[in-house]
């Protein structure tokens, strides 16, 4: 090739003319592709969903009868014998020891979770940005170092031996770095100028955070927390170690408790059908708790959003 | 040639202009720079604000309009590695000596944003009285008198005197502008900055904020940035047209009588900005 052009004749006509014909090759190419595109997405989508809806269709089937049995929510555990392997008894224990346990880590970790989270997202010292890789950090971390960390602190260093307490604790270690995300987040999502209009009226850096950014990040506060619930609601590990695994129905943070993710888990180790099956009720259980959390979460969340909008 | 344009002219004719700065003044700016981690946005702005005016800072963008704005009730304090020098006063008050608390000196000088951005979880009433009730005011005759009172300053007690109690989202954003400068009035400034305040809203709602400005000039002084030279020309009384030098700083180019800035500035620079050559 040249620099200099083809110095062929071609009317403008025959331009125009090539131009149609290749534009619809190139428009046919790109519909094929189009479609081969959309089959693969939809193959990734089944291959992605197909587990999954499998999983929840084995879980309702083998779940639900459990759930509707007699005695599940209200009795203690039996131990079923070769003659009478239907004898299981229920899980009350380990219901209202889940709940204790929930319920004592969300009273622990929210005020903390929330308070560092708001002090991470408003500083910007060093001190705040160590926090807050340590905090991302422990969200990825194998939730049974918590229990770990339960077991050496709470069982072994302060004598308070296998307890709800323990088991708590290991859970609020466990929601806190959660916790502070989701909060740091939904302050920093709260637009500046609401903070500035704030200052500009003669209102404290503090009160300012308190009284208008804080409010504003309410929605996405409370969202966290309710996700940081549910995460800890199905939690095992971390419980395991140090729940003590007791059959009596007890709130008292020292006493041994149970749990449903560790009587699930004992459960499936069985040599008992019974047991077995009954740990799919409880794997029910615990999905639809769960679900029950997100799905407020999520109506509250748009529901505050048109409110505020 | 509109009819604004040649009340203008002939008020040049007959050589009417009176520069605001001969009566009272409420701030005076000397030397005035603003830089941000060692770079200068604004560099050595000198100009007295006049008492119950408007005055508008024009220039393209990039100029530092806002940024000087933002200087004046030290707003740059948030910023990390923003620094002010040169000298800003507040009638007798030093605004950057610290005899005055920054909080006491923000709510004697009032602002206004480029969005409107009233607090979303507060009614209508508690943002008119927020700025009060920051300031510890409790009491609820006090408060409902200033709601009232601020409301109708801004032009919007009528419309909305029936629902203090929604919230500021049920507003259209000309309500929502008004309710901002409701707020910002409660606290009673001495000057009241704008930050291009009808940036973000329709002609019909930036007229009534324009007629809301001139009203409001026997109340409080007004500082406004605005990109919108014809809004400079309708609501102002004295003008500073700012320019970006060189370096990228913000220079100060004139300060003028608005008439006498739109019809025969002294720089050649304000004549091209003004006549569209550039910007």
């Amino acid at each position: 090739m040249t620099d200099s052009l083809t110095t062929q004749q071609i009317t403008s006509a025959e331009i125009r003319a090539h131009l149609r014909e290749r534009s619809s090759a190139t428009l046919r190419r790109r519909m094929a592709t189009s479609r081969i595109m959309t089959i693969l997405c939809w193959l990734a989508i089944s291959l992605a969903a197909v587990p999954l809806v499998a999983l929840l269709i084995r879980l309702f089937e083998k779940g639900t009868p459990v759930l509707l049995k007699s005695g599940f929510f209200t009795q203690l555990p039996q131990q079923p014998t070769l003659f009478d392997q239907t004898n299981t008894g229920g899980v009350s224990n380990a219901i209202i020891g889940s709940i204790a346990i929930i319920a004592y880590a969300t009273l622990a970790s929210i005020p903390i979770g929330i308070v560092v989270g708001i002090y991470t997202a408003e500083s910007d010292s060093k001190f705040a940005s160590t926090i807050r890789v340590v905090a991302s950090t422990m969200v990825g971390a194998p939730s049974i170092l918590m229990g770990l960390f339960a077991f050496g602190l709470i069982v072994v260093q302060l004598h308070l031996g296998f307890s709800i307490l323990a088991g708590s604790f290991a859970v609020s270690v466990l929601m806190l770095p959660v916790l502070i995300g989701s909060t740091e987040i939904a302050v920093r999502n709260v637009p500046p100028t609401l903070r500035e209009a704030g200052l500009a009226l003669g209102a404290k850096p503090s009160t300012t955070s308190l009284r208008i950014v804080l409010p504003a990040a309410t929605t996405g506060i409370v969202t966290g927390a309710i996700l940081a619930i549910s995460r800890a609601v199905g939690e095992t590990a971390p419980v395991l170690l140090v729940i003590g695994g007791a059959y009596a129905i007890t709130w008292k943070p020292n006493d041994p408790g149970s749990a449903l993710p560790v009587t699930m888990n004992s459960y499936v180790a069985s040599n008992f059908d019974s047991l077995k099956d009954l740990a799919w009720g409880i794997g029910l259980l615990l999905v639809l708790v769960i679900f029950v959390l997100s799905f407020a979460a999520r109506i509250w969340a748009a529901r505050k959003q048109k409110v505020q909008r | 040639m509109t009819e604004h344009t040649v009340n203008m002219l002939k008020a040049v004719q007959e050589q009417e202009i009176v520069d605001p700065r001969t009566g009272p003044i409420a701030m005076r700016l000397s030397d005035v720079s603003v830089a941000f981690n060692g770079r200068t946005a604004v560099r050595d702005v000198t100009f007295d604000v006049p008492a119950n005016n408007v005055t508008a800072l024009i220039g393209p963008s990039g100029s530092g309009k806002t940024t000087l704005l933002r200087s004046l009730n030290r707003l740059h304090d948030l910023t990390k590695g923003a620094k002010v020098s040169g000298k800003i006063m507040l009638g007798e008050d030093d605004v950057y000596g610290g005899n005055i608390p920054v909080t006491v000196l923000r709510s004697r000088i009032g602002m206004v944003f480029q969005r409107p951005n009233p607090f979303p979880t507060m009614s209508l009433y508690d943002n008119v009285v927020s700025g009060l009730r920051f300031n510890g005011v409790k009491k609820k005759s006090i408060l409902d008198a200033a709601v009232e009172e601020s409301l109708k300053a801004a032009a919007l007690w009528d419309e909305i005197k029936d629902r203090l109690k929604a919230h500021g989202s049920t507003l259209s954003g000309g309500q929502q502008q008004r309710l901002c400068i409701a707020r910002a009035l409660a606290v009673e400034p001495e000057v009241l900055l704008m930050d291009e305040p009808t940036s973000a809203l329709d002609p019909i709602a930036t007229q009534k904020i324009e007629e809301l400005i001139s009203q409001l000039k026997s109340r409080v002084t007004i500082v406004i940035v605005t990109h919108n030279m014809q809004q400079a020309a309708r609501v102002s009384d004295l003008t500073a047209f700012l320019l970006m030098g060189e370096d990228r700083a913000g220079e100060q180019i004139e300060v003028a009588p608005t008439l006498k800035l739109f019809s025969q500035p002294d720089d050649p620079r304000t004549m091209d900005y003004i006549q569209g050559r550039f910007g």
